[in-house]
């Protein structure tokens, strides 16, 4: 198939895809008493449209994007990752820990937090990366308990002004909040035609042009790439399965991890505001998750995924707003999350099936 | 070859002068490719009708049309006289037509009655299927204990099983396909017999699929050749000799070596003067061209040299349950010489194959290269020590079907065309264009995906790349397997090349041809041991059947 009919070919299939989205949606925003218009109207508006809106949705872009990045490695070597929540709510934890520990000049202690948010994400992660080298134990289980084990570490370690408790001066009344970052610690948010977001989002998109490159062009990519396509091959051919695999997990849980890091020092989330506090991860972690899958596991379709994920989170705010009751307005959006999904999961399927039909009919 | 249309005792009490099958005007495309192109086939009571044709000759195709697995184009099926569309298996079973598959499909954790009992509805009666299996088994011939445990069984028995499994149903009509290809020649031989009977003794239509010349002159009454989608000869067998149904089977004169092992055509006579004529004597005639190509006689031959480069001391490999996958295992390669594997499938190769691959670590035992101990079972260790690797099944650790043939060709060493860890895009290009050229790689470039390419050129694709390493020791496992005949010359000759060059060659294969033709020396396995060890003078069929069937253990 040439270049040109698969490109329209995806427009075709996104478009009947999210039709069909909105079409139910509007039945049932319209079943329950409400207009539908209005509930598109103020998606659009409340992404992209109003004043300050779409710096909004850069500054939650960025890590969504910085969690796919790392998605994308781990499944390029045929792991499933699906502990990026907890990964980067540690990598978050770590990062408030070291800061106000280390202290340090602006930029710097900028670098080390998000170096540390880095790190503690790694960490994590490499808990299911031993796990599975060690003993064996299948990284998508132990991926996603530990989320919920690091949800409850925590929420304990707010709990005690030794590990990230404030101190009672700077939390007033407050529990469970840990000290807030100082003005020349945090990440800057420039103002950018009336609309600010965080410097991260130019990380993060460089990043994601380096992970591409790193995929494509270098040997550490190549044997990446063979171990998650046929892991014997990759044996044979001198791919250690366990510094391969356990790197690709790490590093993962490293991007989730610095996605919290980023969250933490670059603010523009709806609670946190420089402080960590419980439920901080606010679903990045998830949504990173659902970003990889829509960009099929590469980085640079990553890029646009992620804003489009952005745009749906940010808009719903607006949707509220409508009067729509808010258990409606999360079914919208949860139909059009599917309707992006449904396409790369219709392709990939039809790929696979012709790939097999070849294969059989080759041997 | 006498023509055995005797004891019609029709099962079904039809008109014995009915044919029980007729195909006819069969076509079948599928995309571009006619797998059929206006095939006749008719099948008689009480007749073997052998099938001949090399791989993609569209056998299978009309078989599967026969048992339902695939719905013809064009043309009509009679079964009995009657006009039938068989659009399932299911339809096909209750016209009582069974095939017997080349792949077994036996639970191995399961007794013989209960899997010849799968399948079956309502409730079941262990003692009657029990007693249904001794029935069949002394009918026939096919001695079994019905209690046995099925993974516990060799090849020959579990095809046994796949038989019974068919008879119970009682059909008119049996298709075995490519049934010899797991057997020894002795069980090749029993199995035969069963086949004559059933059909003399009870007039069933029998078909046999199969590429061996020998084995198709030996045991069939008429003979459909085909090739590339169309019947290009039909005769009784009595008229038909070897030479010539090779020609039409390839649609040229087969002179070459390697082609006549592709058919099962041994070169017996090449044991010392003994006389192997048992089987097939219409063989004498093509044995006249036997010796082509003496002027390759392999250099081991005349210079031997005594270090071995690599020495397998005392291996042993035990899979879960400690089953021992390889026991005790010994043998040295020496530069230039090919060493064969012959054995049944399922006897330890694959597993011999998988140690020297780095994916199974030894339980006792060493491997030596150039004097060095390799660690076995780490990622790599064997294609750094000069270890290359044909696998057997090149899905499984040969290739990665998902990325491209450049991508293949540089797998073992990336850093060959990368500078700082980054692989350079011109040089890749042009490495893999050159190997594609060197090869004769058919493909539509190095960026096409490799699951584009025939299975013929993705082994190119890994002998490219196994050779490209410049390894001391070549592992062929299975090489031919798969392949049309040109394929087949193609891998030869170049396995005898890689030898001359001066590297070890190790050929694992069931193919005992392949091995008599090509090996200096010649091991046996079986059971994970090695049984026997034997010259190239030494070795014949009968010699080397005996210890794959291990009656010297």
């Amino acid at each position: 198939m040439t270049r040109g009919a698969r490109l329209t070919e995806w427009v075709a299939l996104y478009a009947l895809s999210v039709a069909v989205a909105l079409a139910l949606a509007s039945v049932i925003v319209e079943a329950t008493g409400g207009d539908w218009w209005p509930v598109v109207e103020a998606l659009v508006d409340g992404s992209i449209m109003a004043p300050g809106r779409w710096g909004g949705t850069l500054g939650i872009a960025a890590p969504l994007l910085l969690v796919a990045l790392g998605t994308v490695i781990s499944s390029k070597a045929g792991l499933i990752n699906i502990g990026q929540e907890g990964q980067l709510l540690i990598g978050a934890a770590v990062a408030v820990y070291f800061s106000f520990r280390i202290g340090g000049p602006g930029p710097l202690n900028v670098v080390v937090l998000l170096l540390f948010g880095a790190l503690g994400g790694a960490a994590w992660a490499s808990i299911s990366g031993l796990l599975r080298y060690w003993r064996g134990v299948p990284e998508v289980l132990s991926t996603l308990l530990l989320v919920f084990v690091a949800l409850q570490a925590v929420g304990y370690g707010l709990k005690w002004q030794w590990l990230l408790l404030a101190d009672e001066a700077s939390r007033g009344n407050r529990n469970l909040v840990s000290e807030q970052l100082a003005k020349d610690n945090r990440i800057p948010r420039p103002d950018i035609f009336g609309n600010e977001f965080p410097i991260t989002v130019y990380v993060a998109v460089a990043l994601a042009l380096a992970v591409a490159y790193v995929l494509a062009r270098t040997v550490w990519g190549f044997r990446l790439r063979m171990l998650g396509h046929n892991p014997r091959a990759a044996q044979r051919a001198g791919v250690s399965s366990t510094v391969y695999g356990a790197s690709a997990l790490a590093i993962g849980g490293a991007f989730a991890g610095l996605a919290g890091a980023a969250m933490f020092a670059g603010g523009g989330f709806s609670f946190g505001n420089y402080r960590l506090v419980p439920g901080f991860s606010d679903n990045i972690g998830w949504t990173g998750l659902l970003v990889a899958l829509l960009a099929r596991e590469r980085a640079l379709p990553a890029v646009v995924a992620a804003f489009v994920f952005a745009g749906l989170r940010n808009g719903a705010g607006f949707v509220n707003s409508t009067g729509v009751q808010s258990r409606i307005t999360d079914v919208v959006q949860g139909l059009l999350v599917l309707a992006l999904l449904v396409p790369p999961a219709v392709v990939f399927l039809r790929d696979r099936r012709r790939a097999r039909a070849a294969a059989t009919e080759r041997v | 070859m006498t023509d055995t249309t005797t004891g019609l005792t029709g099962t079904g009490g039809s008109d014995p002068s009915v044919p029980a099958v007729e195909l006819v005007g069969i076509t079948k495309r599928f995309g571009g490719i006619v797998a059929c192109d206006q095939v006749d086939l008719t099948l008689h009571r009480g007749r073997i009708h052998g099938i001949l044709g090399e791989n993609g000759a569209g056998k299978s195709t009309l078989m599967k049309v026969l048992i339902g697995l695939v719905l013809p184009d064009v043309g009509s099926v009679r079964i009995d006289g009657w006009p039938r569309t068989i659009h399932d298996p299911l339809a096909a079973a209750s016209l009582g037509i069974a095939m017997v598959h080349q792949h077994f499909s036996l639970v191995d954790q399961l007794s013989v009655w209960e899997n010849v009992a799968l399948g079956e509805e309502g409730r079941l009666k262990s003692a009657g299927v029990r007693d249904r299996v001794v029935a069949i088994s002394q009918q026939y011939g096919l001695e079994i204990d019905p209690d046995a445990r099925v993974g516990e069984l060799t090849a020959g028995l579990r095809q046994r099983v796949e038989i019974i499994k068919c008879l119970r149903r009682d059909p008119h009509i049996l298709v075995f396909d490519e049934p010899t290809s797991v057997l020894t020649p002795e069980e090749s031989e029993q199995l035969f017999g069963t086949l004559r009977e059933v059909v003399a003794a009870e007039g069933r239509a029998v078909v046999l699929v199969s590429h061996k010349l020998d084995e198709v002159l030996h045991a069939t009454d008429e003979i459909t050749i085909m090739r590339q989608g169309r019947v290009v000869d039909h005769r009784p067998t009595h008229e038909a000799d070897a030479r010539s149904l090779a020609r039409a089977m390839v649609g040229r004169e087969v002179s070459l070596r390697s082609e006549r092992a592709a058919f099962g055509l041994a070169e017996v006579e090449e044991a010392d003067g003994e006389s192997q004529e048992s089987d097939v004597g219409s063989l004498a005639d093509i044995d006249e061209a036997t010796d082509v190509d003496a002027e390759d006689r392999r250099p081991a031959e005349t210079t031997k040299p005594d270090e071995p480069v690599m020495r397998i001391e005392g291996a042993s490999v035990r899979g879960r349950g400690g089953a021992r996958l390889l026991d005790d295992i010994s043998l040295d390669l020496r530069a230039g010489e090919i060493v064969g594997v012959a054995g049944v499938e399922g006897n330890g190769q694959r597993t011999l194959g998988d140690l020297l691959s780095s994916l199974v670590p030894l339980d006792a035992g060493r491997v030596v290269v150039n004097h060095e101990a390799v660690p076995t079972g780490s990622p790599g260790a064997m294609a750094k020590a000069g270890v290359a690797v044909i696998p057997e099944d090149r899905h499984d650790s040969g290739v990665v079907l998902d990325m491209t043939v450049a991508e293949n060709l540089l797998m073992v060493d990336p850093h060959r065309v990368a500078r700082n860890g980054v692989m350079d895009k011109a040089r890749t290009a042009e490495t893999a264009q050159q190997m594609i050229e060197e090869f004769d790689i058919g493909c539509s470039g190095p960026d096409a995906p490799l699951w584009s390419l025939s299975g013929g050129n993705q082994q190119r694709v890994v002998l490219a790349r196994e050779l490209a390493a410049e390894p001391e020791v070549l592992v062929a496992a299975q090489p031919t397997r798969g392949l049309d005949v040109g394929a087949i010359e193609y891998m030869t000759d170049r396995l005898r090349q890689t030898a001359i060059d001066g590297v070890a060659v190790l050929l694992i294969s069931s193919e005992l041809e392949e091995i008599l033709e090509l090996a200096d020396r010649i091991v046996v396995m079986s059971r994970g041991r090695i049984v026997g060890e034997l010259s190239h003078a030494e070795a014949n069929l009968e010699t080397l059947g005996m210890l794959m069937g291990g009656s010297s253990g």
